[in-house]
């Protein structure tokens, strides 16, 4: 087959491209007069308006469809996450250092704490003690919301920074504060209350023995009445229950693998792709 | 597997493989998902590589089954022993036999010959049996008689000769090496595929860029940008096309190849749909190569016998008792006869031992009068003189079959002056009247008539020898001529011609009307070439050449106004004498024109003098000797039957069947698939837009990744593979031989309209549809729209495991990472449902959907049913392998987005109404792709 495609020179294809431009003959410009221009930019004006204005009318339509106070599904969300704080992370996942003599280094650590209890406004909350579900089925509290019970940082006891500001850091026995991810309309369990359980992740087998926790509230349990949390719009002031874990005998200058389960019927910790649902790992190393 | 959106991709995988490099480099633990997607851009385009290649090879092995050839034997003389080797061990100088059916196994110096007659028609063009003897009779090697040239055939008789030449050396080698000497170069397919890539690969930089730029002056991190950029350049290169492309090609080749049209490299076929002119062979393609009675003349009227492939409609009065005699003569005085063995072969199609004319007149008498071999029995011959050019006539001397009349019959043919010099009567319904002035008059007016019809005329005559004289025990002797041979009864004249193919004119009316010139080259004599040229439509019925005029109006060729003449038949020794810009004005001036007993080698000049019209040609030929004209055409197409094995191989296209209807049958195959590839990029462009926004709107807007670069992938080879194929099926949309062949620089493939329609139009609107599935899915399972935006940073990173959604949930990075590939599945199908529709508008680009047909084109139902099970099986089948990034999407979703599936086959179907409504109005001069 023979050549079909002539070569131009560069100034030859210059002069082309400045021809298409601007065509002195037809008053073209980019291959289009002006008014051609014009009209065509209206016709994209006009066809992306009314574009527009069926996405957005779509999108009126679907936010009209979600429930305003329970999300449609919760495919995700089958499980809880677990969080810790203070949370710093390393190169993979939680990693806490500091030195008991040097307080700067945890500083940082307790002042995460304290932000972290420093609490919304609880007052529209009530106080809780049933420690069953507290259902409510209909808006009885103000403002068409449903009550929320009050979680106040004095239930952490020891670990609540009232009477230890250092949260126990200082002495070499931190407080770490295990958090149950909300998730809407979710029981985590058929009657008795989740429970946090720390450990080490691979005993330490200088040590011997296992990991002394001291867990606040007693027992390290979320007290079933913050279940079920009905969401952000029907409970404004919910504040998270907590569960604060006093780490006793964590080994000096050594980094040590801890992992905090919750352990509840519906909570599981055994996904392998998840590493937060239900439980929460962490390194921890405590220098002198 | 290095150009066009190739390079683009390997970019894009050293890209990843650099970003994996820093990541790794800062960070050990970085994860390899880069490495990956690097890996599979390099495998597409490995794959696609092999593929394109495997395809190629595939038509280039169709091609050399042709080339197979059996072993050539020769038979040398070597140390006083007559010795059979191969061919290829001949050396210069080796003394070789050749008899009466063979090759010519090299170059040889003729010693001695007996009888020897040789077929260089292959060679020269010259259809006639060349005599070679010793005698050295021209300076010109190709002229003399004493050479016989490699690859020609020996007919009939012996040769002796000295091998001069061998293998590539010898006069077709020089040839065949002359042929390979000129440039193979780009087909127009390939400058259009050329282009589009420039577009997309354009678009693709210019966009990565400018998203670069925006991304790092936004303070992302050049890292990330760098991520961008390989996501922009994966949504915006149609990995799938160019391999698309060449499936479509070969499919159409394939289909071709049923139509007698065996196609060398898929990319010819739409050569073969933009030609504009066809030089075309006269022998065999044009006509039937077979010498055909085509006209009668006796009683003084002139009958037409029918010349169609079957010769069945003979029409013509047959109950005139001069038709008696004549054909007595037709079948007594004729020495061909049929091949034994072929009782149930139709009569056109036997072989018969003997020249054309006599076969010609064999099967003419068979079909009219039935069994010739049993009419001869029954009028034994009893002596006769074969046909030789010095007396220019044949007679043979019959008894008859009237057990009655003992009189012999004598009959005669032969050139009808000749015959009729020695008749002295004809033979005017069943009577013998004296051969006057009037009749000889009437005579040669038939003769001239049949003759200027380019017919081969014979004259026929008898004479029924007195019993007195010639008694039954009579001895004739031919060389003593003992019997009259004049004064004879002239009986008829009899024409012959090798007819037009019944397919032909027909064939040549759809080129006209499409818009191509046909032009034929041949080397016969220009009356007949002129003849056949108008009985196929070449030259048209009320056109005329100058010279027509010139008869016409009586006045000398010279004072005839050029332009009046539409046609032109131009000979040999006239284009031997004309400059090129001569050429160029008759190819631009006449639309009709025959080129007439030229030489091969002037094919190739006129060939190159329709390029310099900036015209697409395609040229057939048979011969060697064409094969460089072959070679330079756009699309050279060599004859299956009677091509050289070297016009094959110089060609881009087999005529199966020689027959010139079937490159017809090929150009509208050819601009068929022109006008589906159109459709098929368009399909292919359009998603590449909504591929792309998700990228642009990530990067601006901050909204967790909607569609990952390997479910981009997922579509782009996946479920849109077939689709795009499948369009290659569609039927034309109209009589697409009824318009001009495209402008190979103006019709582009890919035109303004084409890019802006898919991207700008139907692009955009699939983008929002797959946004909107997009948003649905996130916003049920929690985070409405609002929430979405500017969440990028937070919804990416590892640390944050108690990110609270719209209903103050909260939410770990593996829970909200799985709601992404949720995403991703989301907006895959929304591509994939609007894609479908996507694939309904692409079946016309004017008619309305429901004009074409929405189940015509089966192959469309069964891309739409794969792209929809692939779907399923990427959502449902695959949807545990988290290496995919596809989950399992609940059945609702599919249905998001076809409203605006609909939107967008409601909207090109205003479009296709409003451009029939008016055409050449500034819709349909923007719209109309």
């Amino acid at each position: 087959m023979a050549a079909l495609q002539e070569k131009k020179s560069c100034s030859q294809r210059m002069e082309e491209f400045q021809r298409y431009c601007w065509n002195p003959d037809t008053g073209q410009m980019l291959g289009r007069t002006l008014s051609r221009w014009v009209w065509i930019s209206l016709y994209y004006v006009a066809f992306y308006v009314v574009m527009t204005g069926l996405f957005a009318l779509c999108l009126y339509v679907l936010m009209q469809t979600v429930d305003p106070y329970t999300p449609d599904y919760q495919d995700q969300l089958r499980s809880p996450g677990v969080t810790l704080r203070p949370d710093v992370y390393g190169d993979k996942g939680l990693e806490i250092v500091y030195n008991v003599s040097d307080n700067r280094s945890w500083a940082d650590l307790t002042r995460t704490l304290r932000t972290f209890y420093s609490p919304a406004a609880q007052e529209d909350s009530i106080n809780c003690a049933s420690g069953q579900y507290f259902f409510q089925e209909r808006f009885l509290a103000p403002n068409h919301t449903k009550f929320s019970c009050k979680f106040l940082a004095a239930m952490l006891q020891n670990c609540s920074g009232l009477a230890d500001p250092d949260f126990g850091f200082e002495e070499g026995k931190p407080c770490f504060i295990i958090k149950m991810n909300r998730i809407v309309k979710f029981l985590p369990s058929n009657g008795s209350a989740p429970r946090v359980d720390c450990a080490f992740l691979d005993q330490p087998h200088e040590l011997g023995q296992p990991l002394q926790v001291a867990y606040y509230p007693p027992n390290g349990t979320f007290s079933l009445h913050y279940f079920p949390y009905y969401g952000k719009k029907a409970q404004p002031h919910y504040s998270n229950p907590l569960v604060a874990a006093k780490l006793l005998n964590v080994p000096r200058n050594a980094q040590v693998a801890i992992v905090c389960k919750v352990l509840a019927e519906h909570v599981t910790f055994d996904n392998p792709h998840d590493p937060y649902e239900g439980k929460v790992e962490f390194k921890l190393k405590i220098e002198k | 597997m290095v150009g066009g959106f190739s390079i683009l991709l390997w970019v894009g995988a050293f890209l990843c493989w650099i970003a994996y490099g820093i990541q790794y480099s800062s960070d050990k633990s970085a994860s390899l998902n880069n490495v990956y997607l690097g890996s599979v851009l390099v495998l597409v385009v490995i794959l696609t590589g092999i593929f394109a290649y495997y395809q190629e090879a595939k038509s280039t092995n169709i091609m050399s089954s042709f080339n197979k050839m059996i072993p050539q034997q020769a038979l040398v003389i070597r140390d006083s022993e007559k010795k059979t080797i191969p061919a290829e061990q001949l050396v210069v100088g080796d003394i070789v036999e050749v008899k009466g059916g063979d090759q010519i196994p090299a170059d040889i110096r003729v010693l001695s010959s007996q009888g020897c007659r040789v077929d260089n028609s292959s060679l020269t063009g010259e259809s006639e049996p060349q005599p070679r003897s010793s005698e050295f009779t021209h300076e010109n090697p190709l002229e003399t008689k004493n050479i016989c040239f490699y690859s020609t055939t020996c007919l009939e008789g012996t040769v002796t000769g000295m091998v001069i030449n061998t293998g590539d050396r010898t006069i077709i080698g020089h040839i065949a090496s002359l042929a390979s000497g000129v440039g193979n170069e780009k087909t127009p397919i390939a400058i259009e595929i050329e282009h589009f890539v420039h577009i997309v690969a354009g678009v693709a930089v210019s966009i990565g860029i400018l998203f670069f730029i925006i991304a790092v002056s936004l303070k992302y991190r050049v890292l990330d940008s760098v991520i961008f950029l390989i996501g922009i350049i994966v949504a915006n290169v149609p990995e799938g096309l160019l391999a698309t492309v060449t499936v479509t090609l070969s499919l159409t080749a394939k289909r071709m190849a049923k139509k007698n049209c065996l196609v060398k490299s898929p990319e010819a076929v739409e050569t073969l749909g933009s030609t504009s002119i066809i030089c075309s062979d006269k022998t065999g393609t044009l006509t039937q190569n077979r010498m055909t009675v085509a006209h009668l003349w006796f009683d003084n009227q002139i009958f037409v016998a029918d010349t169609s492939e079957d010769h069945s409609n003979q029409v013509f009065d047959q109950s005139s008792s001069t038709w008696a005699s004549l054909s007595k003569i037709i079948t007594l005085c004729n020495r061909a006869e049929f091949k034994p063995g072929q009782e149930n072969v139709p009569i056109m199609k036997k072989a018969v031992i003997g020249d054309a004319s006599e076969t010609a007149l064999l099967k003419f008498s068979e079909v009219i009068l039935g069994d010739v071999m049993e009419i001869r029995k029954r009028n034994r011959k009893v002596v006769e003189i074969p046909f030789n050019s010095t007396n220019k006539f044949q007679l043979s001397i019959h008894e008859t079959d009237d057990p009655h009349d003992k009189r012999f019959l004598m009959v005669m043919k032969g050139a009808p002056e000749r015959i009729l010099e020695k008749c002295s009567t004809i033979m005017i319904n069943g009577e013998e009247h004296p051969l006057d002035k009037s009749t000889a008059k009437a005579f040669h007016t038939a003769y001239m008539e049949l003759g200027g019809l380019g017919e081969r005329v014979l004259g026929f005559c008898h004479l029924y020898l007195p019993a007195d004289e010639f008694p039954e025990t009579y001895s004739f002797d031919i060389d003593a001529m003992n019997f009259p041979t004049s004064n004879l009864c002239f009986v008829g004249l009899l024409s012959m011609i090798d007819p037009p193919r019944s397919t032909v004119p027909d064939a040549v009316t759809k080129c006209r009307s499409a818009g191509i010139k046909v032009i034929m080259v041949t080397g016969d004599h220009p009356i007949t070439a002129k003849a056949i040229a108008k009985s196929v439509g070449i030259i048209s019925a009320n056109s005329e050449t100058v010279e027509d005029i010139a008869h016409r109006l009586n006045i000398p060729v010279e004072q005839v106004h050029q332009r009046d003449a539409k046609a032109a038949v131009v000979t040999g020794m006239e284009l031997k004498d004309m400059s090129s810009e001569q050429l160029d004005e008759i190819l631009a001036n006449y639309q009709e024109i025959v080129f007439a007993r030229t030489s091969p080698q002037q094919k190739l000049i006129i060939v190159e003098g329709c390029q310099r019209q900036d015209a697409v040609v395609a040229v057939t030929g048979d011969g060697v000797n064409d094969s460089p004209a072959l070679k330079k055409a756009d699309i050279g197409i060599a004859m299956g039957i009677a091509g050289s094995d070297a016009a094959k191989n110089a060609a881009d296209m087999v005529l199966l069947d020689d027959n010139f209807a079937s490159i017809v049958t090929g150009v509208e195959e050819g601009r068929l698939i022109f006008d589906n590839l159109k459709k098929t990029i368009a399909y292919t462009l359009t998603k590449n837009i909504a591929e792309l926004c998700p990228f642009l709107i990530y990067i601006i807007a901050g909204l967790p990744l909607p569609i990952g670069t390997i479910t981009i992938l997922f579509i782009d080879l996946g479920t849109d593979i077939i689709p795009s194929i499948a369009l290659a099926y569609e039927k034309a949309e109209s009589d697409i031989m009824n318009r001009k062949p495209r402008h190979k620089k103006k019709d582009r493939l890919v035109n303004e309209q084409l890019a802006v329609y898919s991207y700008l139009h139907i692009g955009l609107m699939q983008a929002l549809g797959a946004f909107l599935l997009y948003f649905t899915v996130y916003a049920q399972e929690g985070f409405l729209p609002h929430t979405l935006i500017n969440l990028r940073v937070e919804w990416e990173s590892d640390n944050v495991n108690d990110l609270e959604d719209h209903y103050g949930q909260e939410w770990t990075r593996y829970q909200r990472e799985y709601l992404e590939w949720t995403g991703y599945t989301a907006f895959f199908v929304g591509i994939l449902v609007q894609q479908i529709a996507d694939l309904i508008i692409r079946k016309t680009r004017r008619n309305s959907i429901f004009q074409q047909g929405l189940f015509r084109n089966k192959v469309i139902w069964v891309g739409i049913a794969s792209q929809i099970v692939i779907g399923l099986i990427l959502s449902y089948g695959l949807g545990s392998i988290t290496a995919l990034n596809f989950t399992m999407l609940r059945a609702q979703y599919w249905f998001v987005a076809v409203p605006h599936a609909i939107l967008i086959w409601v909207y090109d179907e205003v479009r296709k109404l409003f451009i029939r409504l008016y055409p050449g109005s500034w819709w349909d001069k923007n719209m109309y792709y």
